[in-house]
């Protein structure tokens, strides 16, 4: 379908007995067709497939049946110049302190983009960054082969699907063959409003042998009901290329976050995610590595804690579909008050990808009697000149050390917090972005209450 | 001695044990699962009424559970192709000349008596789904050791075996646990009285001989206090060109610090499907270990499980797997601590070779209230072949936080350096092989009562022959 031909337009005549609920959602907006299409085709498919149960075993623990995604109101797909000049909410101007040394940085307020900054040396050089419907608009041909081209699960199409099909916004970052992104390029995904649907998604393309780091932050106030986030993250990591993402979560109460994320990784290729859990009432990260190119890395660390009601669900793939590559995770977490987590992770070697490394560590601390820890670490190994292996441990804060930090004048719950704070100091310490590091220490101290 | 001629001497075929005896049954169920099969198996063990019930309605709740959707194949698994009861003779026998004798010949080709006349406690043997043969040592009889067919434990001793019967285990519990407790048929009763040790196995052999045979048979051991003993099983079936299928269920009560050990060896043919539950109730004090080597069967799906539910309780689960081609060893152990400090381990080794899959599935639950509990699990594959497949699947769920869980598992090939080490001291390709699986299963063969370890070491051996180079 030609590009350029709006949403109703494209609608209308072509299909009939079309949806009205997503019609009325696209009614008047303007984008390419082929993106309407795909929200179309995601329609379809939301509609065809069931909602996940706790029968089936990647959702055993994480219990959807009161959620109704319909029963909230998406936010519209604002487009970008209508917004720029929206107001920043004070809190979220707050954060853009001392983000000055970025090389790029853009504020979404409920999907809209109302700030954005790309170091104009790399624009330059061909590097974009901009929002995916103008994108789709201006530059195409940079979507047409990535954008939700990634391939998901069966047990996440459902939320997935509904995520393509009502998009209300987010970037694709765009690095061309050779070119360094020298600092990180950071957005900030500010939402308020309960009842309200956010669907934001990240396309990440980096070319052969550049280098970026990218990372996503998503914040709201405390809601008094509930907010449903659904967001997607898509990194294509070209031959050589090095890329970094983190995702840092510490939305207010209410907010139900769903995160699904495929990387791929080309030959060679060098790639590393970091996702923080500290807010919301509920957040699930669906992460896979795609491991496609021989000699590729896949780094995956994650960290969370927990408190009041709070649960969180991680579910993790390790993919290698070539050979020679090395992928790492390490899932770290701590939960206390009734909070509860859960990990499932799964490395699965396909046959032929010979000489693979692949690990797997998943630790719990467990700081209260009523917070519960699930971990599911597994493996399928279909080659057999392999190095993989697993670990997994739940457990509590070291007695001795509790004892010499007390014995130090520290109160229990400070001495505690501040055990955890070491605990998550092993994945910390794989963050190479100083500036980023400090961010990150800074958000899980205030989370951790020290 | 040559390479060649120590395999020779071995004298083993591929799988030993696929001599076939003459099919001579006293009564055979008509093919196929229906209630009136089940009145007729109850009505030839003439059972007292509360069991024919019992099995009426396990039969309800098997036909009213799914097949398992995770684990191994069982879609070509046709139960309306199998003979859920066979009757080989009368009554059993309680000396070896009893035994009819073609019956008798099995056995002896097993080598039974002989083993029984050596180093073992009791003996019994099943064949198809009745006990043959049943005998204890007088000495453990003079101590009120009871070592009986699950049949003569149900009349001999009602209300003992009432008591504890499908307590463990019971028909709901899962699909093919209903199906036994519809149909079972042999198996032991065990009872060890307070204090009672016995430091010598007491083992029971289960062979089927008959085609598209389904056993079922059924175990249930109470250890009273402070008693100790150790049971071994060992299985075999020929090899015929239709599917055969086991699905036992295995109960095992161990009281305030009573040790027990239980240890399965089974090398079915390759076309069985091998479906088994296991579980261990343990109180406090108590030790359960569950030994398990899987070696044969088209599909084995096992998990001996340890319910911790009295506090000080250990279980221990040592699990070895050996997937051959065309072999799915689906198998674990599972333990769920109940009450404080309870600890519980569990080993796993698997190999997997040729064509050849072998998942170690596990449970590792603590429930609120069981602190101090502690928990680890060490899993260890090796693989062979690069057509060879393994799988780690293992489910830990903690509800309190004073527990230490801790789980492993890595995954490898022989490597090149240790092979290379071996030959470059004169052993030739196969023989290092062999030598560096039996280096890796040593942990767990060691624990083997001394004719398996041998079997297995044989069994690898035998194995590793012309499968490099």
């Amino acid at each position: 379908m030609a590009n350029g031909v709006t949403a109703a337009e494209a609608g209308r005549d072509v299909r009939e007995g079309v949806d009205d609920r997503l019609e009325a959602f696209l009614a008047g907006i303007d984008e390419p067709g082929f993106l309407t299409e795909r929200r179309r085709a995601a329609w379809d498919r939301y509609l065809a497939l069931p909602m996940p149960t706790t029968k089936s075993e990647e959702w055993r623990y994480t219990d959807l049946s009161d959620l109704d995604p319909e029963a909230f109101e998406p936010f519209p797909p604002a487009a970008e110049e209508e917004a720029a000049g929206a107001e920043i909410p004070e809190q979220a101007a707050r954060l853009l302190e001392g983000m000055e040394e970025r090389s790029g940085v853009a504020v979404d307020v409920d999907g809209a983009v109302v700030h954005r900054r790309l170091d104009p040396e790399l624009a330059e050089k061909g590097v974009v960054f901009a929002p995916v419907r103008r994108v789709a608009r201006e530059r195409p041909g940079l979507l047409e082969e990535h954008l939700f081209a990634s391939d998901v699960a069966p047990m996440e199409e459902k939320l997935w699907a509904l995520h393509v099909a009502l998009l209300t916004g987010g970037d694709v970052l765009y690095v061309p063959r050779g070119v360094r992104v020298p600092e990180p390029v950071h957005v900030l995904r500010w939402a308020s409003g309960a009842g309200r649907l956010l669907s934001s998604h990240t396309l990440l393309v980096a070319g052969e042998s550049s280098e970026v780091t990218w990372v996503e932050e998503y914040l709201s106030p405390d809601l008094d009901g509930a907010l449903l986030s659904l967001s997607g993250l898509e990194v294509v990591g070209g031959d050589q290329a090095t890329v970094r993402y983190l995702a840092l979560q510490r939305w207010g109460r209410g907010v139900r976050h769903f995160s699904i994320q495929h990387i791929r990784t080309g030959r060679d290729a060098r790639l590393s995610g970091l996702n923080v859990n500290l807010g919301g009432d509920l957040a699930r990260d669906d992460v896979t590595s795609h491991l496609e190119g021989p000699g590729s890395e896949s780094e995956m660390l994650a960290l969370w804690f927990g408190d009041g009601e709070q649960h969180f669900d991680h579910h993790t793939l390790q993919h290698h579909a070539a050979p020679h590559a090395y992928s790492d995770l390490l899932y770290k977490g701590a939960l206390t008050d009734s909070a509860d987590s859960v990990f499932r992770g799964l490395i699965r070697v396909d046959r032929g990808a010979q000489l693979t490394d692949a690990y797997q560590t998943n630790r719990n601390l467990l700081l209260s009697e009523n917070a519960h820890a699930t971990t599911l670490p597994n493996l399928e190994i279909e080659a057999d000149d392999v190095r993989c292996s697993h670990g997994a441990t739940v457990g509590q804060v070291d007695d001795g050390m509790l004892f010499y930090l007390m014995s130090r004048g520290l109160d229990r719950k400070k001495a505690e917090r501040l055990l955890v704070f070491g605990f998550f100091d092993e994945v910390l310490g794989r963050v190479p972005v100083p500036g980023v590091k400090a961010r990150l220490r800074e958000a899980i101290g205030r989370k951790v209450g020290i | 001695m040559p390479r060649n001629e120590m395999v020779e001497s071995l004298d083993l075929d591929e799988y030993k044990y696929h001599f076939v005896t003459k099919d001579n049954p006293v009564f055979k169920s008509r093919k196929g699962l229906s209630e009136e099969v089940v009145r007729q198996i109850s009505a030839q063990k003439e059972e007292p009424e509360w069991m024919l019930d019992f099995r009426l309605r396990a039969l309800e709740i098997f036909e009213s559970k799914p097949m398992p959707d995770w684990g191994g194949d069982l879609s070509t698994l046709d139960l309306d192709e199998i003979y859920f009861y066979i009757r080989p003779q009368d009554r059993m026998g309680r000396n070896w000349d009893e035994v009819p004798d073609e019956i008798k010949e099995t056995f002896e080709r097993l080598g039974i008596p002989e083993a029984e006349r050596s180093v073992l406690a009791g003996v019994g043997a099943q064949y198809e789904s009745e006990m043959v043969y049943h005998s204890l040592r007088e000495e453990w009889e003079e101590q009120g050791v009871i070592f009986e067919s699950i049949e003569d434990g149900l009349k001999m001793y009602p209300d003992l075996f009432r008591e504890h019967f499908a307590t463990v285990i019971p028909p709901a519990d899962n699909k093919f646990a209903a199906l036994n407790s519809a149909v079972w048929s042999g198996g032991s009763f065990v009872y060890i009285p307070k204090g009672a040790k016995i430091d010598i196995p007491l083992q029971a052999y289960f062979r089927v001989n008959a085609e598209r045979m389904g056993q079922f048979e059924r175990t249930l051991i109470i250890a009273e206090e402070g008693s100790e003993a150790h049971y071994i099983e060992g299985c075999t079936a020929p090899q015929y060109s239709t599917e055969s299928f086991h699905s036992g269920v295995i109960e095992i009560i161990v009281k305030d610090d009573a040790r027990f050990r239980y240890t399965t060896i089974q090398n079915w043919s390759d076309n069985m499907y091998n479906l088994v539950t296991q579980r261990a109730y343990v109180h406090e004090n108590g030790y359960m270990e569950w030994l398990d080597g899987n070696l044969g069967s088209k599909l084995t799906m096992k998990y001996p499980s340890c319910y911790l539910m009295g506090e000080g309780a250990h279980g221990e689960v040592l699990s070895i797997a050996y997937a051959r081609d065309g072999q799915h060893q689906d198998t674990g152990g599972k333990v769920i601590h109940v009450a404080p400090h309870t600890t519980s381990r569990i080993t796993s080794k698997s190999i997997s070779k040729g064509t050849g899959r072998s998942s170690y599935r596990g449970l590792c639950k603590v429930y609120e209230g069981a602190v101090g509990s502690k928990s680890n699990v060490e899993c260890d594959a090796l693989l062979l072949d690069e057509t060879s497949r393994t799988d780690t699947y293992p489910y830990i769920e903690i509800d309190e936080n004073e527990a230490t869980i801790g789980h492993e598992a890595t995954v490898s090939k022989v490597g090149e350096e240790q092979l290379f080490y071996l030959m470059s001291r004169g052993l030739e390709e196969e023989e290092a092989m062999a030598m560096v699986v039996r280096g890796f299963i040593e942990p767990i063969a060691k624990k083997l009562p001394l004719e398996f370890a041998i079997e297995l070491n044989r069994l690898i051996e035998l194995e590793m022959e012309g499968s490099v180079g």
